[in-house]
């Protein structure tokens, strides 16, 4: 119930500010004689097909002797071509551009499609190990059909999933090569700068292309994390001098670059990246206790006053 | 909250139900302009990001400058006594600090006055558990009570002065808390909220409350409800949850016997049924949220006390099931007249914000994805506004 709202909405309409036509809906709306449950059928819809999706792989798991592994693999393929089948038929014409969700399932069936298919295809190596010692590649099988699937239905969440499945392929392919030949969380944390690198790189191009351009933001933001992310996790380590420049650097760099373009997520983790770094540069130079807790004082008094005044400038909206 | 600070949460009800109205398509950006003319705002309010940084970078400064004043006045010594001293009377300036920004400063969902309010809570809840327990050396079970006891006090203070519904869901819950120490505090439980919900839903949609404060008894609300579902609970039946609380002093709750355990077991059915039977003939979202919650938390009960089927058997027949019921559910509320039936609707309205970004907000921390796109449908309006924010409050908080 919003009393102040349906109380504003008669005054609006005599005002004329608002039109007529619209109020009685509103009014409804406001005094609660009409509620939508749309959001939560979605997030019901969600969990459903976590449930589902996480059963089957228990189903996988716990009964691979029973069943029969071709019953398993044939069954998985089957219900990931039947998700697939039905998006398929429900599916809009594919464009460059953003497409309306046909239907309240479509998004979640496409999601479940592809968990089902890379269920499909994870059992399939674990069980005839076509790949051999080449498993992780199966990742990257999964990232591009994900990838696909997304550009195809125009899913974000099938793209993010995409892009988290192709960094998980990275890691997974260097964890392996890292120990025999460099520190196994050098490459790691390289590794996961450079995924992020390319996914920001790959937002640009998405924008600058025009084409699913709406991709963007997933994108980026998720590239900027794991860059951030992986410099990040150099602070604790012996090279952390270099590290900690590097975040400084990074984080004040993004920050101000977020300022310019009014991007505010992108601005929230250059600040806090930066201001991270420079604390551990600051702490890790005296390790007194009055110093550290006079810095975090002083710095994040003056930081407070910057980001007042970097709040008028960029004007977030409520 | 100030007269000022209600008429301010007021308006910016109204023109925050405006933003979603324009959001969906039903007026035009210089109809959203009227209206904001309409309904001026004098508060300084920032946006999402801008809040969640100052709020944090305000708690930084704060805390680092009673660390800072700690080692001034106490050195190295870490005296309890000061540490007390220090922080009830830090408590009571972060609270005059609250309130000159939320008065004089006019402050609203600007992240340092809700800092500097979180802190200055803290401040004094961490003076009074030195006090109960080191200072007055007082038994677990009463220590607890009276910490219990201050903290609702506290919480319920800030609520209503500076209109934050987070605190007073954080005050009913220290109550129960409180409640929870006394003998029969199970008892309490159960008896307390089933009083005083109907109140409590009266109270929030009161039209003569300010829309913070309605948020504020919707809050007590939900809290409430959670609470009597906890103590009907088996499992927290079983393993004498809040009789705990109580124990630590010697101090027994309920007598334990068969006839209770399948009252309970029955109760932990019914109670999620009737919560979501008056969520469905009232409308009301806090009823249908703890419903459906609830009803989730006693299937998973369930599963926990009788073997029904293997695990991934239940997963994958109840993640079929929910589905399915979704789409079934979907289509009915489509197959009424303009896509309605007793009120509802699965029709993409106008959403409350905050309901929606919570709800997004789950779903996205589950999977770490975007939320999927919007509907192909005209969008209409479910009616924004006032429920969870305005005077210095938001769920957003």
């Amino acid at each position: 119930m919003h009393p102040d709202v349906a109380d504003a909405i008669p005054r609006l309409v005599a005002a004329g500010i608002l039109p007529p036509e619209r109020a009685p809906l509103l009014l409804r709306v406001a005094r609660r004689e009409l509620v939508s449950v749309h959001w939560e059928l979605r997030a019901l819809l969600y969990a459903g097909v976590l449930l589902l999706t996480g059963g089957v792989g228990l189903l996988v798991k716990e009964n691979l002797d029973r069943i029969g592994p071709v019953a398993i693999a044939v069954g998985l393929g089957l219900a990931a071509a039947a998700a697939l089948a039905w998006v398929v038929r429900a599916a809009p014409p594919f464009t460059w551009g953003e497409a309306p969700s046909p239907n309240l399932a479509f998004d979640y069936m496409l999601l479940l499609a592809v968990l089902l298919f890379a269920a499909e295809l994870a059992y399939v190596e674990v069980q005839f190990t076509p790949l051999d010692a080449d498993w992780g590649w199966h990742l990257l099988i999964v990232a591009a059909v994900a990838a696909l699937a997304a550009f195809r239905f125009d899913s974000r969440v099938v793209f993010s999933l995409a892009l988290s499945t192709f960094a998980a392929w990275r890691g997974v392919a260097v964890a392996r090569l890292g120990a025999v030949v460099w520190g196994r969380e050098d490459l790691v944390r390289w590794n996961a700068i450079g995924c992020g690198v390319l996914f920001a790189g790959l937002g640009l191009v998405l924008v600058r292309t025009g084409r699913k351009a709406h991709f963007e933001p997933v994108a980026v933001h998720l590239g900027w994390l794991l860059i951030l992310g992986g410099m990040a996790s150099g602070l604790g380590r012996d090279s952390w001098m270099g590290w900690t420049c590097a975040l400084l650097v990074t984080g004040t760099a993004l920050a101000a670059g977020a300022f310019q373009f009014r991007r505010f997520p992108l601005f929230a983790f250059g600040v806090l990246a930066g201001y991270a770094a420079l604390s551990q540069l600051v702490l890790e130079i005296d390790h007194a206790e009055l110093v550290g807790c006079f810095w975090f004082f002083a710095s994040a008094s003056l930081l407070l006053l910057l980001l007042i005044v970097a709040q008028r400038r960029m004007k977030e909206p409520l | 909250m100030k007269a000022d600070a209600v008429e301010a949460d007021r308006r910016e009800a109204v023109r925050r139900a405006a933003r979603s109205w324009r959001q969906a398509g039903a007026i035009d950006e210089a109809t959203e302009a009227a209206i904001a003319a309409a309904y001026p705002d004098d508060r300084a309010r920032v946006g999402p990001v801008f809040r969640v940084l100052l709020f944090v970078f305000t708690l930084v400064a704060v805390n680092g400058a009673f660390g800072f004043g700690m080692l001034l006045v106490d050195g190295f010594r870490g005296s309890g006594r000061t540490f007390a001293v220090l922080a009830f009377v830090y408590g009571l300036l972060l609270a005059v600090l609250t309130e000159w920004q939320i008065g004089s400063g006019r402050r609203c969902q600007g992240g340092t006055e809700a800092a500097t309010s979180f802190a200055a809570l803290g401040s004094v809840l961490g003076a009074t558990a030195w006090i109960v327990f080191e200072g007055m050396d007082l038994r677990d079970a009463p220590a607890l009570a009276v910490l219990f006891l201050t903290a609702a006090l506290l919480l319920a203070g800030a609520a209503w002065r500076w209109g934050y519904p987070l605190y007073a869901g954080a005050a009913a819950a220290a109550l129960l808390g409180a409640l929870g120490t006394l003998p029969g505090g199970r008892i309490l439980w159960i008896v307390l909220p089933a009083l005083a919900a109907p109140f409590l839903a009266r109270w929030a949609d009161a039209a003569r409350l300010p829309p913070a404060h309605r948020a504020s008894w919707a809050a007590v609300l939900v809290v409430a409800l959670t609470g009597l579902y906890v103590a009907v609970h088996l499992g927290s039946f079983d393993s004498s949850l809040i009789e705990e609380l109580s124990d630590l002093n010697t101090l027994r709750g309920m007598p334990r016997n068969e006839l209770l355990r399948w009252l309970s077991a029955a109760a932990m059915a019914i109670v999620p049924l009737v919560y979501l039977g008056i969520g469905i003939r009232t409308r009301r979202y806090p009823f249908l949220l703890v419903g459906l919650g609830t009803a989730v938390a006693s299937l998973v009960t369930l599963r926990f006390y009788v073997h029904l089927a293997p695990l991934w058997v239940v997963l994958a027949a109840s993640g079929a099931a929910l589905i399915l019921l979704v789409l079934a559910l979907r289509r009915y509320l489509d197959s009424g007249a303009d896509k309605e039936r007793g009120g509802f609707t699965a029709e993409p309205l106008f959403e409350d914000a905050a309901r929606r970004r919570l709800l997004e907000a789950g779903a996205a921390v589950v999977s770490l994805s975007p939320e999927a796109r919007d509907l192909r449908e005209e969008p209409r309006f479910t009616g924004g506004g006032g429920e969870f924010g305005g005077g210095g409050a938001s769920s957003d908080f």
